[in-house]
């Protein structure tokens, strides 16, 4: 697509994943602004609402990702490990009762910083690609070595336990494949990263087997909605099986409501059709069906997908796959393994938010609370975003000369 | 493409992460193809299902006029005080949060008084027992809900000047029910609430006046068993949509020209659709269908001669007494008075009838429309038909018959057949046909009808349809009775069932409708006519373009095939009923028209044979040279009368209404609309 002899004259950004970018960032302010403002105009100051906060974090994260390339990457990971240590206290301040504020919902999430409230565990995830490029960069003779594997999987499930413990389920999950894929092109040993595949698998069908089949004596502590979540997606009663009719109902009326929000979200995106209802046309926000705390954010795929249809989604579509292509393309290009382990990093961590986000929509993945990148209304979200774009700039913007 | 460059890089990780990626996408997007393009009509129904209600919205019913226009019955606007809940919302989320407080207040207390006692901070586990559940909470919003419905309610109350209380039960159904609804709270407002509520109320959000449509019958009892009168009935009618979310109040007839022509005047429901919120309040609504206007049904009633009969029958019987009359136009068979008596206000129905008004109504049996729906033995009106019988069968008119007296009131005659005396009202001596018609003979007319035959009589009575329904109002109809030839060819027929049959008793009996049929024959010279209640339907907008339907006036059904001269002989003698001193009809002249008329009473027993009352009748056609008009009147009586004295009062009045109709000039056509 672009002519790489422009690429050649050096310091220059990857213009087409900018476009891109850009074109996300003005889905994201469109949509933010119709999801919150369909059912009648807001009330609330013009600085309040919701859709120019999102602006002004799309501001804030352009500057901090710009920022960010005014130092050679090798500079920020030197600091990748401090960096890495201050989220881990982050994350576990977020778990400290006064500290950490569950935003009104289930989950201890956020630390309340006046004005504003940030997301840890979004940050945390660009500290562990720094730190895990920073570690898995050094000689491939190195990571054959057992130990030094074992630490990168210390690197990777320290943060993944934290943010599991908040709880947030879909945040910790997305660590794993990002971690992987890092450490697959580091050139960690095949018979490592399979031993690893098939340990994640085997934990993973026993938690699922466990969840779904075993008697409720049998199975390990989790979240109620957690559990609810997977049985919604697999379709299975909420019931035991030996409990009684009244109990079996009780659970239908339960799963009926907990698969509330797929069902809207479902009903949203089939409806779209090819060409949607329109901007701002869309009636399941505007008549509250899907609901107003979700629309603008984990679930504002579901709006394009309403109000544009197919052909919105596939712009959506489109507009990530640029990104991440380009991101690749970055990769291969890196003066170095740490420039393409850290690019490598980030766009398996933004291929993850999007499958997961735009899968969950229609019910192709379980529903996890996890953002959209660039379009999902939030600040942390938002931020860490340009700040990893920035990062994959930061790399073109020092990659070898041809 | 930069998707296939990095496909083809020759990095070989970075290539299976491209293609890890390009997979991941590409099922994202068979994914979307599956649920937007595939599948998109399910999803877009149940986001219909979801978010729209449908409702069924009545048809202006049609009016009901007289054949000048006037109108018998329409719809007058009904304003109903009702609350609108989606106005109200957010008063119910104030109040519920001002609840929850107090409820959270309480709470605290109980848990610190706990502490206090146990002396210790109260774990999680134990603090879970004074959480809040799911029904508590539903139970504080629905009783927040109530409370601003009940201030807002008594507000208004207040301000109207009449208590309005508020069913907390009624209206939680409702909340749950019918949500997308206005909820009724005072149906039927007057003026001065009305006028009060806009005055001070219009401010209040979430009440408001709503319009319904009200049938209202403005003459009241007037043709009430003509008109028939509505039911509350909001289901759908056949060919109309069976599927609605909600129904507005709806009404179909149940009786008469309501009951009859329901589907005419009913017009077709429409369909309105309400698009709601989540939780079920209305956000909009709009008219899918809209409802198809009824049509309009004008009658052959003619309202002054409805009202004077009416008035008459008030006057002569008083209000309770039971009896019908029919006026109906010899040429055309055109009914233009129907009255029923006792009868009933069909206002009353349009609203809920009140218990106390619908016993009133079984007790009278003032429901049934008697001058269609009930058997009569017609007595010596009868005598027309025997008459015509034995005309038409050699009966010389001039020919001497002398009654015999009975000795035991040797001032009257009577007769044996066999061995059973027949008494005979009319004193003994020389009768031809005209006085012993006037007379009404029992004597004479025995036995002219022995002597012209059962057969031959029961042939004229087939020709007037006797026995038959003339189909004025389907399903309101008796056929009355007459015996039929195999009937009278039978075994178990003696001349006493003929005797009886002569002075129109026995196995004879009939509808004043029919009467008014058989007298019309009579007059207008053999043609026996299908009587006719609808002149047409119309649309109740003419600038609509749909057609009318026309029924034809004059439908003959049968000619009665007889010589004119009989028919001549009959009227003569029926002139003379009313004219000549010795009739028996002489209450009904009027001055300025010659009625003729024949009189009648027939005796009504148990089963036990005892007489308990007396059917008195009056059948009538005027002018004598160029009939034009039937009067047929019946009155059910346990009281000693005759027909002359009884119905010839009522006769009289009614011609006299007719007279006066004809005298004025030009009749005013006004055309109510």
């Amino acid at each position: 697509m672009v002519d790489p002899s422009i690429n050649e004259r050096g310091n220059q950004l990857d213009r087409l994943q900018l476009f891109a970018v850009a074109g996300l960032m003005f889905l994201g302010a469109a949509f933010v602004f119709s999801a919150t403002t369909a059912s009648q105009a807001s009330a609330l100051p013009w600085f309040d609402q919701i859709w120019i906060r999102q602006i002004i974090w799309y501001a804030i994260g352009i500057g901090a990702g710009a920022a960010l390339c005014l130092w050679d990457y090798h500079t920020l990971a030197r600091w990748s490990l401090v960096i890495y240590w201050a989220t881990i206290l982050c994350l576990l301040a977020v778990l400290i009762p006064h500290i950490g504020s569950t935003h009104g919902w289930g989950a201890r999430r956020w630390i309340d910083l006046g004005p504003f409230q940030f997301q840890p565990s979004e940050f945390a995830k660009l500290a562990f690609i720094l730190a895990a490029a920073n570690f898995l960069s050094r000689p491939p003779d190195e990571l054959k070595q057992r130990g030094i594997f074992w630490k990168g999987i210390g690197l990777m499930m320290l943060p993944f336990a934290l943010i599991l413990k908040e709880p947030d389920l879909g945040s910790a999950l997305v660590l794993l494949p990002t971690g992987v894929v890092m450490m697959f092109v580091a050139g960690t040993p095949k018979k490592y990263l399979l031993k690893l595949g098939a340990g994640v698998g085997i934990l993973g069908a026993l938690l699922l087997a466990d969840v779904l089949f075993a008697p409720p004596a049998l199975q390990i502590k989790m979240q109620d909605y957690q559990r609810q979540r997977l049985l919604v997606y697999f379709g299975a009663s909420f019931a035991a099986a030996n409990a009684t009719p009244e109990q079996k109902a009780e659970a239908r009326h339960l799963q009926f409501e907990k698969s509330y929000q797929v069902r809207q979200a479902m009903i949203s995106v089939g409806s779209g059709g090819l060409t949607g209802a329109g901007w701002r046309q869309g009636s399941q926000t505007a008549l509250g069906f899907l609901p107003a705390g979700a629309a603008h954010n984990d679930f504002i795929f579901s709006v394009i997908a309403e109000e544009e249809g197919f052909v919105g989604s596939l712009v959506v579509l489109t507009l990530y796959a640029v990104v991440l292509f380009t991101g690749l393309r970055i990769a291969g290009r890196a003066r170095d393994r740490l420039g393409k382990l850290v690019v490598v990093g980030v766009v398996t961590l933004i291929f993850s938010h999007v499958f997961i986000n735009i899968g969950m929509n229609i019910r192709i993945v379980p529903v996890t609370g996890i953002p959209l990148p660039l379009l999902s209304y939030g600040g942390s979200s938002v931020l860490c975003s340009l700040i990893a774009l920035g990062l994959m700039q930061n790399v073109h913007i020092h990659r070898r000369g041809y | 493409m930069i998707i296939f460059d990095e496909l083809k890089k020759n990095d070989p990780q970075l290539r299976l992460i491209a293609i890890v990626i390009a997979v991941g996408l590409g099922i994202l997007l068979a994914g979307l193809w599956w649920v937007q393009i595939v599948s998109t009509g399910k999803y877009q129904s149940h986001l219909e299902t979801q978010a729209y209600r449908t409702v069924r919205l009545p048809a202006v019913r049609g009016k009901i006029l007289d054949r000048e226009g006037r109108v018998l019955a329409e719809n007058s606007p009904r304003y109903d005080l009702s609350l609108y809940l989606d106005d109200l919302r957010k008063p119910f989320a104030a109040a519920y949060e001002q609840l929850l407080k107090q409820a959270r207040e309480v709470q605290k207390q109980t848990i610190d008084a706990r502490q206090k006692k146990l002396g210790h901070a109260l774990t999680k586990a134990e603090r879970k027992q004074f959480a809040f559940t799911t029904e508590e909470l539903q139970q504080l919003r629905a009783q927040a809900r109530w409370e601003v419905a009940d201030n807002l309610v008594s507000k208004i109350g207040r301000k109207l000047g009449q208590p309005l209380p508020l069913d907390a039960k009624k209206f939680e159904r409702a909340y749950e029910t019918r949500l997308a609804l206005p909820y009724p709270v005072l149906p039927d407002l007057d003026e001065t609430q009305i006028a009060r509520f806009e005055e001070q109320c219009y401010d209040d959000p979430g009440a408001d006046l709503e319009l319904q449509a009200m049938r209202v019958y403005p003459f009241g009892e007037t043709a009430a068993h003509v008109l028939g009168y509505l039911r509350s009935d909001d289901s759908s009618a056949a060919g109309e949509d069976a599927f609605f979310s909600y129904r507005l109040p709806d009404y179909r007839g149940v009786e008469g020209i309501e009951g009859e022509f329901d589907s005419q005047l009913r017009g077709r429901a429409g369909e309105e659709s309400v698009l709601v919120n989540n939780l079920g309040y209305r956000q909009s609504e709009n008219i899918l269908d809209p409802p198809e206007p009824g049509h309009n049904v004008v009658l052959t009633i003619d309202l002054d001669i409805q009202r004077a009969a009416e008035k008459s029958f008030v006057e002569n019987q008083g209000p309770d007494a039971r009896g019908a009359v029919v006026v109906m136009n010899v040429r055309t068979g055109d009914v233009l008075a129907m009255v029923s008596s006792p009868t009933f206000d069909p206002n009353d129905f349009a609203q809920k009838i009140s218990e106390e008004k619908w016993q009133q109504i079984q007790k009278l049996t003032a429901e049934k429309n008697r001058a269609t729906y009930e058997n009569y033995a017609p007595g010596s009106i009868f005598k027309t038909v025997v008459s015509l019988a034995a005309l038409e069968n050699g009966l010389d008119p001039n020919e001497i018959y002398r009654v015999q007296p009975n000795p035991e009131n040797p001032a009257r005659g009577m007769i044996y057949v066999g061995k059973r005396a027949i008494k005979d009202t009319a004193p003994p001596g020389d009768y031809n046909f005209q006085r012993a018609f006037i007379h009404s003979s029992n004597s004479y007319f025995i036995t002219n009808g022995l002597r012209a035959g059962i057969e031959n009589i029961v042939r004229i009575g087939e020709k007037f349809h006797l026995g038959e329904r003339t189909g004025i109002l389907p399903g309101q109809e008796t056929r009355g009775n007459f015996p039929t030839e195999k009937r009278v060819h039978s075994r178990d027929w003696h001349d006493g069932d003929t005797a009886n049959v002569c002075i129109g008793q026995g196995e004879v009996a009939v509808t004043p409708i029919q009467m008014a049929v058989m007298v019309s024959a009579i007059a207008n010279g053999g043609k026996v006519l299908w009587p006719r209640l609808v002149d047409r339907i119309e649309p109740q907008d003419p600038a609509s373009g749909e057609a009318t339907t026309n029924f034809p006036a004059g439908l003959v059904r049968d000619e009665l095939g007889v010589h004119p001269r009989s028919l001549q002989i009959v009227r003569r003698a029926m002139l003379a009923d009313v004219e000549s001193n010795e009739g028996t009809g002489t209450a009904a002249a009027v001055n300025g028209m010659q009625i003729c008329g024949k009189t009648g009473t027939a005796q009504v027993q148990d089963v036990k044979n005892q007489i308990i009352g007396w059917n008195y009748w009056f059948a009538s056609f005027a002018p004598y040279e160029n009939p034009k008009y039937a009067v047929v009147v019946m009155v059910e009586s346990q009281s000693r009368g005759s027909g002359g004295t009884t119905c010839g009062p009522m006769v009289h009045d009614i011609y006299e209404e007719i007279l006066k109709k004809e005298n004025s000039p030009a009749p005013v056509f006004a055309r109510a609309n």
